[in-house]
């Protein structure tokens, strides 16, 4: 009885997709060494609470929703006018864009390469992104003194496949 | 029952010492050691799996979908200005003409398409979803319902927007 | 003649005396449920199969999960307590799914397999049971008792109007399950540094309580970027609570409440 039960069992067993010691990782990304079980200091102890720091708090999520309500006016005026945006408008949506771009960009290295588990690697990803965001703004002012802002090259590069048929 | 010989006083009246050791076993530790055993088996511990096992449910794949949309278009954005700006700064001579040249001549249809494709499905809904986020934020429509309505809701919205953006 | 008549009678009342016994065809439902065993840790975590009879089961995951541990594997492991879905100890992941398996009925599609799961990115101490340890250190650093620094008016009890004691209606009724936190994805990338939504909406219960006179400590707790402003308003908290609670919308009204203060 033992043994047919024990048979029948091991039969039903199947492993499971991978479930490892620590959440999902980036390869190649080194990381710090994992806390074991998640859990800091003793048991009875409550987490620790950093000191408060406004401007990553509440004044930073301000800012996003600022970005992200100033774009709803500049990115429809932006579709209905098309290339004929007025190059004021057309830095002031670039601008926005590239902030509203900047901090969302913020958000999924914060989330997704944190520096408890990433260290250096965490620095060095925020580094890059605001080297990109500068060299973007140098772009944009060229885009808007020299070419027709970032509506004229969308909508060059949108008809160029158009030509072909005329 | 009977044949473990519980019933019979001879066995009560002997001390149970053997009979301990081979049933129970405590040992003497300090609260470091006992710390230091606690981390030891939390290293063994695995992770539950999560993504791979929660159920498909509008709220977090319409959630992810928005930040892959936004990740997708910012890639765009952010490379088309930091082209224009490594251009400006290293003098390489990029132009909104030369750009829309090569694209038309470099880039096979089928790229094109579906670039085309996703950025204009990709876009109406991030702005419509961003919308109902800013709803969100104002405390509206954060009730079941709310959340399940403005979702098909935008899905709608990017159907349509999407379908209008590509032919436009 | 009195002796075959009685034992004939006392037969009759004597299967008459048992239920309704209807011949029934087994209805064998199959559960898929994930085993870990931390006497045997190199062994990676694994789905096993039991087939339960649901014509002699409770309706409830619990009443089939019980009946497993009772009569198929004796190992099986879980917590449980209340069975009435008040004491919050059976939380686990049915069917992809965050619930408590007390309140979980089962699908009686025999045709179909229920998984069950323990909580979604959390460490598993062996088969469901997840280690809560760092959900309830959370709860522990939001302070959630009341502080005042002046003793009430009328130096007896702290007043408490009808519409102040509302606004406490969909707070305080959390049993702490831990369903919605670890439902979050937010929750599972940074569970060490964001406090999740079970915590975060005790710590709005107490924010927008009348008679505590913290709210402004309270608020400075959670001006960080990680321990209030990791959520994204995903929603899946508010999807998951299996007492029908608003997570999510606590969670907004506390950042309305720090984006003005």
């Amino acid at each position: 009885m033992f043994s047919r039960g024990l048979m029948a069992r091991s039969a039903a067993m199947r492993t499971l997709h991978s479930t490892s010691k620590r959440s999902l990782t980036i390869p190649f990304l080194s990381t710090l060494p994992p806390t074991p079980g998640g859990v800091k200091g003793d048991v009875n102890d409550p987490t620790f609470t950093p000191p408060p720091d406004k401007l990553h708090g509440s004044v930073h999520w301000d800012f996003e929703r600022f970005t992200a309500v100033a774009l709803v006016p500049l990115v429809g005026s932006g579709l209905a006018c098309g290339a004929d945006l007025s190059v004021v408008a057309d830095s002031l949506l670039c601008s926005v864009l590239l902030a509203h771009g900047y901090v969302g960009f913020q958000s999924c290295i914060i989330d997704y390469i944190p520096k408890r588990v990433y260290g250096k690697n965490h620095n060095y990803a925020m580094y890059l992104l605001t080297l990109g965001s500068l060299v973007g703004g140098v772009g944009i002012y060229k885009l808007e003194t020299e070419e027709n802002g970032i509506t004229g090259v969308v909508k060059a590069l949108w008809n160029a496949g158009k030509e072909d048929k005329e | 029952m009977f044949s473990l010989g519980l019933n019979s006083g001879a066995f009560w009246a002997r001390p149970l010492r053997a009979a301990s050791r081979r049933m129970i076993a405590t040992a003497k530790t300090s609260a470091a050691r006992q710390q230091e055993i606690l981390i030891a088996q939390r290293k063994n511990r695995p992770v539950s799996p999560h993504l791979t096992i929660y159920q498909p449910q509008l709220t977090w794949y319409l959630s992810s979908l928005h930040r892959v949309s936004g990740v997708i278009l910012a890639f765009g954005f952010f490379a088309t200005t930091i082209a224009f700006g490594t251009s400006a700064l290293l003098g390489l001579g990029l132009t909104s003409s030369n750009l829309a040249r090569w694209y038309h001549e470099k880039v096979p249809r089928w790229m094109d398409l579906t670039a085309k494709g996703s950025f204009a499905y990709l876009f109406a809904f991030h702005f419509a979803n961003g919308l109902r986020h800013l709803i969100w934020d104002a405390g509206k429509a954060l009730t079941l319902r709310g959340v399940y309505t403005t979702g098909y809701a935008v899905m709608a919205v990017m159907a349509l927007g999407g379908s209008y953006l590509l032919t436009w | 003649m009195s002796g075959i008549l009685k034992r004939n009678i006392v037969g009759v009342i004597a299967r008459r005396g048992l239920a309704t016994e209807v011949a029934q065809e087994a209805r064998l439902k199959t559960f898929k449920i994930y085993r870990w065993n931390p006497d045997h840790p190199a062994e990676k975590p694994k789905l096993q199969e039991f087939k339960v009879d649901l014509n002699k089961c409770g309706p409830m995951v619990l009443d089939a999960l019980l009946k497993i541990k009772d009569e198929q594997d004796a190992t099986l492991t879980l917590r449980r307590s209340c069975r009435e879905g008040i004491c919050g100890s059976c939380a686990m992941n049915i069917g992809g799914r965050n619930t408590l398996a007390c309140l979980c009925k089962i699908d009686t599609d025999v045709s179909k397999q229920t998984k069950i799961y323990p909580l979604p990115h959390m460490y598993i101490v062996k088969d469901l049971v997840p280690d809560l340890t760092q959900f309830y250190k959370q709860y522990k650093s939001v302070q959630p008792y009341l502080q005042r620094s002046k003793v009430p008016e009328d130096g007896r009890e702290n007043l408490q109007s009808i519409e102040d004691r509302k606004k406490l209606d969909g707070l305080y009724e959390c049993i702490l399950c831990a369903c919605c936190s670890t439902s979050c994805p937010s929750y599972w990338w940074n569970q060490e540094q964001y406090l999740g939504p079970a915590v975060l909406m005790q710590a709005y219960r107490w924010l927008v309580d009348s008679r505590d006179q913290a709210s402004k400590f309270r608020k400075e707790m959670l001006q960080n970027s990680m321990s209030l402003y990791r959520c994204h308003t995903i929603m899946n908290c508010t999807r998951t609570c299996p007492k029908g609670l608003n997570p999510g919308y606590a969670i907004a009204e506390i950042k309305k409440a720090l984006a003005t203060s």
